[in-house]
């Protein structure tokens, strides 16, 4: 029995510490190219490590644009983006998995399908309407879009139908009404689901680029992928100072990611109780 | 139990006036940011519009309209099916290697091992990891010569193949690294189904002395169904979608064998100002799209289960 | 009857969709006052000097050039025109290069385009003859040089300002030809010579190639040229792709790979960058941009040189040119066009943009440019303006971008030898005539 269970232990290790090895490697060369001094292109065989390695491209990230405002601005409209689409989806995904109206199912199929509209053709008409709408250079046109995010709903969908009815129906016989049964009962069981869009949503308004480029003129509202994707010249592209810049806009994701992380167990504990 | 579910659906059965505060927002959303534009779109695929003339401006419509001929135009090209074709060939590939692979990230980072904290960092990683640096990294790994990939295949007398530079072989190689860079994502995704199944199920398995492959297959897959029906669903619309990786690592080359759907939307309706057929096209990939989910959505019923 | 009924369908939903996107809307009455396409010139008045005592304008410019790395070159240049104009105020805006095509027609379609912008080649051809760009005119650009100003000229009006050049030349690894033993590369050399001399280098190792030439489009309208040929008739109405001069041309390309050898295939390249491989010492010479010349310096632990590129029946050199044009709506035409044309063809900027190692000024008069030269590697420095007598334009057409492709994509087929030399320029010139409409 322990020998087996040792072998056990054993053969995760060795399977997960592989896979780390795959999935970290690119990263590693975006640390080793950051601290090369020219902004090297791939040399084969690989060089791993710098010949001589130098602060200079991120020394350069931080002197070349105003870096604290413009993750300032990065960091605004991402937590914004997020906590609106939580609301936002949380909301509308109860209505879907747990209340009953007519047209429930067609409605929400009509959600999934806008998630099937490749966007490079929307984007022109989009972008005439927010400007008809007066939101050129302004944050809004950049952070409403969240309230509508189709992928978040669905994936909340899912998990709310696992939830079983009866849980709601006991809340109901005390007394709590809809939004007391959505606020107290769904969303706490919803808190993985929740902690995962969190981290994803995140992750994506955070490296958003076309539409905040559109949409934000003006330089004091720059965001991040903005600032970074200057480095990107016609002829070169300052590889050096692009990872330096990308690794340094990976930090705040990661945090958010740990945060959310230890919501897990906080899920897994109110599955536990609760079941 | 049927009686308090015919229960709950009488008081549950609210209608619209309890739905629609929680349905109002998003619909909002819904309304301007992806219904408009679409229509908007919708008309667009009608004109011959360059994409370069000011959009909406009287006499727009009279000045472009070309009815369907966008539409026939596509449908009898051989490029619409080639792109189609290879569009259909990354899904087939993609979505079960995919799906392995992130069942696997999921039910190691299940685990109550020692630092897994650690790993789950670590598998999230090629999520953050940006395209441009990932496929120069990988560009020069599915190197033919010198290229690592090739080098482990030589030990064990495997002579790898040409990867992207191979018209056979490049959209193989897509569909690794897309795997490779979604694996965390998904991987993420299916975790926490895994971490929402209620204990009670594994704790009965215990007492009745599962092993560990059992209580995978009979309980943890089936119960995370809803979790792999969505991976499912959103992995596929997105492959529909494939777009930044061919961009970025082999530009439809070699020879078209990596051309894909959205990539000629992006190249009629940007680089060659064609936007009246980019949207007819990308009309079509909707369509198309539809098609599919809607078939699994009816399929669902025979594989999903939900716990009510 | 049946069609009229049909615009008025989709004008009355348009109306509706106008009016709902319209609620609460200032952006509106801008958007919408624009008159209906204006194809036509700006009248544009010599510089005013009474402009000076009027108030301040706010011209902005929005360009991608100055992206990875020159963005301090361009402020500077900004700095002292607004010196020099005290009543012009230019606001600049830099986007990296990928992406600022797709900007910025999402911009000129939205009606909110900059008052003048930097475009490339390519997509100065399609803007151009969609009529959304203005004439610039009441500017002297005698200064410029007339072959890149020509590139930008469409039906004898000028719309837009060669502002930053860059061309190409033959570098050449001066280590390498020791070893085997040729002479160094003259500028007379022809195609042949250095058929010869890229030969006796492949000799001198497995992984040693003689030469790396791309071949796609952007090498092709030049090599057809040093072969007398050309992809389109003189005035622009037929495409002459599969001609007798073209084919003799491909194939002396694709020869190199498929035949001699002296130039890696796919494979033998493995992935490795062109620059990189010439800068690891493993090829014999490489045709390419003069913005070479910064990292071959840092890079390269050989001697290296540069000579005007061989032609064959004739010389032809390549050149890089990018544009900067002005939008029709823009409310100051005559501060705008004062600007574009400062930014072009002074002195000023010329030297500040020199001094700063950027790309060249397209200058006619290349004294201005002659601290240029004191720069080595490379020693023959000269060479990069002697290429200039032979500057070939590529062939301005409004669908650059597709022709390009389609050729690009049918030279690979032949380079990887799928198909044949003939074969490809055959499906070449059929698949051009049947998507592209010259007129």
């Amino acid at each position: 029995m322990t020998t087996k269970k040792k072998l056990g232990t054993l053969s995760f290790y060795v399977v997960a510490i592989l896979l780390a090895v795959v999935a970290l490697i690119p990263f590693l060369w975006m640390i080793s190219t950051s601290f090369k001094s020219r902004g090297a292109l791939m040399s084969i065989p690989i060089q791993w490590i710098p010949e001589n390695p130098t602060w200079d491209a991120y020394i350069k990230v931080f002197s070349k644009f105003p870096f604290a405002k413009t993750i300032g601005n990065s960091l605004f409209i991402s937590i914004s983006y997020t906590f609106l689409t939580l609301l936002s989806s949380a909301m509308a995904a109860f209505a879907f998995a747990k209340l009953r109206f007519p047209g429930n199912q067609l409605l929400l199929g009509g959600y999934l399908a806008t998630m099937m509209i490749p966007t490079q053709v929307t984007m022109i008409p989009l972008f005439v309407v927010m400007n008809r709408m007066g939101l050129s250079d302004t944050y809004a046109s950049v952070i409403m879009p969240s309230i509508f995010r189709p992928f978040a709903v669905f994936m909340l969908v899912q998990q709310m139908r696992t939830i079983p009815n009866d849980f709601l129906d006991a809340a109901r016989i005390d007394g709590a009404n809809v939004f007391q049964v959505f606020v107290r009962v769904a969303l706490p069981l919803c808190i993985p689901s929740l902690a995962t869009l969190s981290i994803t949503t995140f992750m994506e308004s955070w490296n958003d680029y076309l539409w905040p480029l559109l949409m934000l003129s003006d330089k004091n509202k720059m965001t991040l992928p903005i600032a970074l994707s200057t480095l990107n010249g016609q002829y070169a592209t300052e590889y050096n100072v692009l990872m330096a810049g990308s690794l340094i806009s990976m930090i705040p994701i990661i945090v958010i990611y740990v945060i959310a992380q230890k919501q897990f167990k906080y899920g897994m504990m109110a599955g536990g109780i609760k079941g | 139990m049927k009686k308090s579910r015919t229960e709950k659906s009488k008081h549950q059965g609210s209608g619209v006036l309890v739905a629609s505060p929680f349905l109002l927002p998003s619909l909002i959303g819904l309304m301007v940011f992806s219904l408009i534009p679409l229509i908007i779109s919708g008309f667009i695929s009608l004109t011959n519009w360059n994409g370069l003339d000011q959009l909406m401006q009287p006499g727009f419509f009279q000045d472009h309209f070309i009815g369907l001929d966008n539409y026939k135009t596509i449908l009898t090209t051989p490029e619409f099916w080639r792109t189609l074709g290879n569009t259909a060939e990354y899904i087939v590939l993609y979505i079960p290697l995919m799906l392995a692979a992130s069942l696997l990230v999921a039910s190691l980072l299940s685990r109550p091992r020692k630092a897994i904290g650690m790993f789950r960092i670590v598998y999230y990683i090629p999520v953050l990891t940006s395209w441009v640096a990932a496929s120069l990294i990988w560009k020069s790994v599915l190197a033919p010569q010198y290229g690592a990939l090739n080098g482990i295949l030589e030990i064990f007398g495997i002579e790898g193949p040409g990867w992207l530079l191979d018209e056979n072989w490049a959209m193989p190689a897509i569909v690794l690294v897309s795997v490779w860079k979604d694996m965390g994502f998904f991987g993420l995704i299916l975790l926490s189904g895994i971490i929402g199944i209620n204990r009670t199920y594994y704790e009965a398995a215990d007492i009745d002395g599962a092993n560990g492959w059992t209580k995978f297959t009979r309980i943890t897959l089936p119960l995370l169904t809803p979790s792999i029906f969505y991976v499912v669903i959103v992995a596929m619309i997105n492959s529909f979608q494939l777009f930044p990786q061919i961009m970025i690592m082999t530009g439809g080359g070699p020879n078209g064998a990596t051309q894909v759907m959205v990539e000629r939307i992006y190249q009629y309706g940007f680089r060659y100002f064609r936007m009246g057929y980019a949207a007819a096209f990308s009309w079509i990939l909707f369509a198309i799209i539809m098609v599919f989910t809607a078939i699994q959505m009816k399929g669902q019923k025979r594989w999903v289960h939900y716990d009510d | 009857m049946k069609k009229n009924r049909l615009f008025s369908l989709i004008a009355m939903a348009l109306a509706v969709l106008m009016v709902f996107t319209a609620c609460g809307s200032a952006a509106t009455t801008q958007t919408i006052a624009t008159e209906s396409k204006s194809t036509g010139s700006v009248e544009t008045a010599a510089v005013n000097e009474d402009a000076s005592s009027a108030e301040p304008v706010t011209i902005t410019y929005c360009n991608f050039n100055s992206s990875g790395g020159n963005e301090e070159t361009l402020a500077k240049m900004v700095a002292a025109f607004e010196e020099e104009h005290p009543n012009i105020k230019v606001e600049v805006e830099t986007i990296g290069y990928d992406d600022y095509f797709t900007q910025m027609q999402t911009r000129v379609a939205g009606g909110t385009a900059p008052d003048c912008y930097e475009l490339n080649i390519e997509n100065f051809a399609a803007y151009a003859n969609k009529g959304i760009l203005a004439e610039i005119t009441g500017v002297d650009v005698s200064g410029l040089n007339e072959t890149a100003l020509g590139a930008f000229n469409v039906d004898g009006k000028q719309y837009g300002l060669p502002e930053s050049f860059s061309n190409v030349v033959l570098i050449y690894n001066k280590d390498l030809f020791d070893q085997a033993g040729v002479a160094y590369p003259t500028n007379d050399w022809t195609q042949d010579d250095l058929q010869a001399a890229a030969e006796k280098i492949r000799a001198l190792g497995d992984d040693i190639f003689g030469i790396w030439q791309p071949i796609t489009y952007n090498e092709f309208f030049k090599v057809v040229a040093q072969y007398g040929g050309a992809l389109l008739n003189e005035d622009k109405t037929e495409f002459t792709i599969n001609s007798p001069e073209n084919l003799a041309a491909a194939t002396a390309l694709v020869d190199r790979v498929l035949v001699s050898n002296v130039q890696p295939n796919a494979v033998q390249q493995g992935g490795m960058g062109d620059w990189d491989m010439f800068m690891s010492g493993r090829l014999g010479m490489i045709p390419t941009g003069i913005w070479a010349f910064q990292t071959f310096t840092d890079g390269c632990d050989f001697e290296w040189d540069i000579v005007v590129e061989p032609g064959s029946t004739q010389k032809a050199t390549h050149f890089f040119s990018n544009c900067v044009v002005m939008n029709p709506e823009t409310k100051y035409p005559t501060e705008v066009a004062t600007w574009l044309a400062w930014l072009a063809s002074s002195t000023t900027s010329a030297d500040i943009r020199l001094e700063a190692g950027w790309d060249l000024p397209a200058l006619k008069d290349l004294n201005a440019l002659s601290s240029y030269l004191d720069i080595t590697p490379p020693d023959n420095r000269e060479a990069v303006f002697e290429s200039l007598d032979y500057l070939v334009m590529p062939p301005v057409i409004e669908d650059y971008a597709l022709m390009s492709d389609i050729i690009s994509q049918k030279l690979a087929a032949a380079a990887d030898g799928t198909i044949t030399v003939q074969e490809a320029l055959d499906q070449a010139q059929a698949e051009c005539e049947a998507q592209i409409t010259l007129d």
